[in-house]
């Protein structure tokens, strides 16, 4: 029996889920208060990743403006707790409004091609940041808001639960549903025809699939998602302004999808993990070279490691096996979820363009 | 009324500095079926490679033809060593490879000129001239001629030389033009350094306006964008127009829609860009194409 195999028998995976839910659940309580927070950090932006990865990996349209999303959701989240709304009208506000917004622009955006939507996205940011400085008054102008909410209960205070566990805690939550809801939608009925439009527009309009809502569709799934990441952003970071949803951090959002692995739930997990922890690391090396260095660290793995570094199990595995003589065992078992970018249709590429 | 003069001509100053951007990007997209999002940071690194050189005492115009030459090659390189590999490919992917390079870039600079501004020296005087009302500059007098010279020169390498047919071969078909003999890799490299070359005159336009900043060109690329989207991608005359209208409507809007103000111009392509699209999605100017299964 390979690992594989072993992996896939049901009892083992239910006490793999226990073994992960438990060691979360002891997780906050033994380690170091700075780990917890860059922990709820990486979770913030893993969703972030997440909402990207619906729309650009698995449905193939690129966007420059998930961080819109977020920073819309964040200064939902700020406004609703500044004006003493309640908790949880709040975190549905915190995503039904980037959805809505998020529909709205895709109704016009997805009429373009796929060059176009990134295009148009790229707005998204460099529109958002003097807008949020011009309605002042609802977003505290360029000082932004800061909202404290995220405290310990009295009742955890009590255990005692700190404020930066009880918001780990909150964080693994809510992160926890949206990779679970997320994984079941691309793994359905959306995420095949996702997969189709991506693949080839027009076969996918032949089959009785429209592009157009599929597109529409996985761009409001992004933006309620990012919406999501936006509110946990606030528990977390509890301060938000203009700067939050600027275009090098749509950028850097980007990037650390494309790390991570496109169209993969464990490369949004990875990306989030990029984005918390490279700038920190590159920060030490030298401040300066911050941007360069994330810039030529994307550009290697685009050369190397073009399914991100999600794929590297696969891809050693891959460079084993073919110097063992077994080249059939590389096989994709879920090709949905992990389609090859190797693979991606060279014949769609100039249809796609044309339509711009 | 002269205000209105005065706008509409910095205006069309502004916005021919958006068309150079959008030939740039609309001749890369014609060669590859791409569009570079890196063409803003390359047009920065050949402005700082002409400020550069001003520093070590290379006076201005020479400075800027050398950064102009050094744009071509660094085009033509960019093209045979980094972006080969991923044209003709997923299209997303080849997007990414090039927000990478506009990372890259930016922080090159970043990292070796500092992210502080550097003034960089006019290459026309700001002396201005009274017209209709209004007083308008040298420096948009120049910028737009400048434009327009390059417009037409491009114009008449594309339909007047052997050259521009080549560039139209490959750009229409690849294939065929690689079968009959065009050295269709060659003709890449030159297209992305032509595009290159455009990208270092609107650097060296638009520095002294901006000073010299690492990010200086983000936002005129989202103008550059905005015309390629609104000019549609297959027509280099409708990009220029569209550069034109934007720069001198976003110019009016900022001073006569109190809301708009000069803060938040930057949404009026993009406005203009939904309404566009609602009636016609293919852009004002480009051809609807019919897609084969």
């Amino acid at each position: 029996m390979s690992v594989t195999s072993f992996m896939r028998t049901p009892w083992v995976r239910w006490v793999a889920v226990a073994v992960v839910v438990v060691l979360l659940a002891v997780m906050p309580l033994v380690l170091p208060e700075f780990a917890n927070q860059t922990i709820a950090r990486i979770g913030v932006f893993a969703v972030a990743v997440l909402g990207l990865n619906v729309l650009m990996g698995y449905t193939g349209q690129v966007s420059l403006g998930q961080i819109f999303f977020v920073g819309l959701g964040a200064y939902v989240t700020a406004y609703g707790v500044t004006h003493e709304w309640n908790i949880l009208i709040t975190f549905l506000l915190s995503f039904l409004i980037p959805a809505i917004v998020g529909l709205i622009i895709a109704l016009a955006a997805a009429r373009l091609g796929g060059l176009a939507i990134a295009m148009i996205t790229l707005a998204l940011p460099i529109v958002g940041v003097p807008l949020a400085k011009r309605l002042g008054e609802i977003t505290g102008g360029s000082q932004g808001l800061s909202a404290r909410f995220s405290g310990a209960p009295e009742w955890a205070q009590a255990v005692p639960v700190y404020d930066d566990q009880w918001q780990l805690y909150v964080v693994l939550l809510i992160t926890a549903i949206v990779f679970l809801l997320t994984r079941n939608l691309v793994r359905g009925r959306y995420g095949r025809a996702f997969a189709i439009v991506k693949g080839n527009e027009s076969v996918a309009s032949s089959m009785g699939i429209s592009p157009y809502w599929y597109k529409v569709i996985a761009f409001t799934v992004a933006s309620l998602i990012g919406g999501v990441a936006g509110f946990l952003y606030m528990v977390v970071i509890q301060y938000t302004s203009p700067e939050t949803m600027s275009f090098g951090h749509s950028i850097t959002l980007l990037a650390s999808m494309v790390i991570g692995g496109a169209a993969s739930i464990v490369g949004s997990l990875i990306g989030g993990a990029y984005y918390v922890l490279v700038p920190q690391l590159t920060n030490i090396v030298d401040p300066n070279s911050t941007a360069l260095l994330q810039g030529a660290i994307l550009l290697i793995v685009l050369f190397v490691l073009p399914g991100g570094i999600v794929s590297l199990p696969r891809v050693i595995h891959r460079l084993l096996s073919r110097g063992r003589g077994g080249a059939g065992r590389a096989q994709q078992t879920t090709p949905i979820a992990e389609p090859n970018p190797a693979a991606a249709s060279e014949g769609t590429t100039t249809e796609r363009q044309d339509q711009a | 009324m002269g205000t209105f003069v005065q706008l509409f001509v910095d205006g069309l100053s502004t916005g021919s500095i958006y068309a150079a951007l959008a030939l740039a990007l609309v001749l890369v997209n014609q060669s590859t079926g791409m569009v570079n999002f890196a063409q803003g940071g390359m047009a920065v690194l050949s402005a700082y490679i002409a400020w550069w050189l001003t520093t070590l005492g290379v006076p201005l115009i020479v400075a800027i033809l050398i950064s102009v030459a050094a744009s071509f090659v660094m085009g033509a390189l960019i093209e045979r060593y980094l972006m080969r590999r991923f044209e003709r490919g997923d299209p997303d992917t080849a997007i990414v490879v090039t927000i990478g390079l506009l990372t890259l870039i930016t922080g090159l600079c970043g990292w070796l000129w500092t992210y502080n501004n550097k003034q960089f020296a006019s290459l026309f005087s700001l002396d201005t001239v009274p017209f209709l009302g209004a007083s308008i500059s040298l420096r948009s007098i120049g910028t737009f001629a400048v434009i327009l010279v390059m417009m037409l020169l491009l114009q008449a390498l594309f339909l007047g030389t052997k050259l521009g047919l080549a560039l139209r071969a490959v750009a229409i078909n690849p294939q065929s033009a690689a079968f009959s003999g065009l050295p269709v890799g060659r003709l890449l490299m030159i297209g992305w350094g032509l595009a290159a070359v455009l990208g270092a005159v609107a650097g060296a336009l638009v520095a002294p306006q901006l000073t010299l900043t690492p990010g200086m060109m983000d936002n005129a690329l989202v103008y550059a964008l905005a015309a390629v989207i609104l000019g549609g991608l297959s027509s280099p005359f409708g990009v220029v127009i569209a550069a034109w209208l934007i720069g001198v409507l976003e110019n009016l809007a900022a001073v006569y829609v109190p809301f708009i103000g000069y803060d938040l111009k930057v949404a009026v392509p993009f406005i203009l860009i939904f309404v566009v699209l609602v009636v016609r999605p293919q852009g004002l100017f480009g051809r609807k194409s019919v897609v084969r299964v």
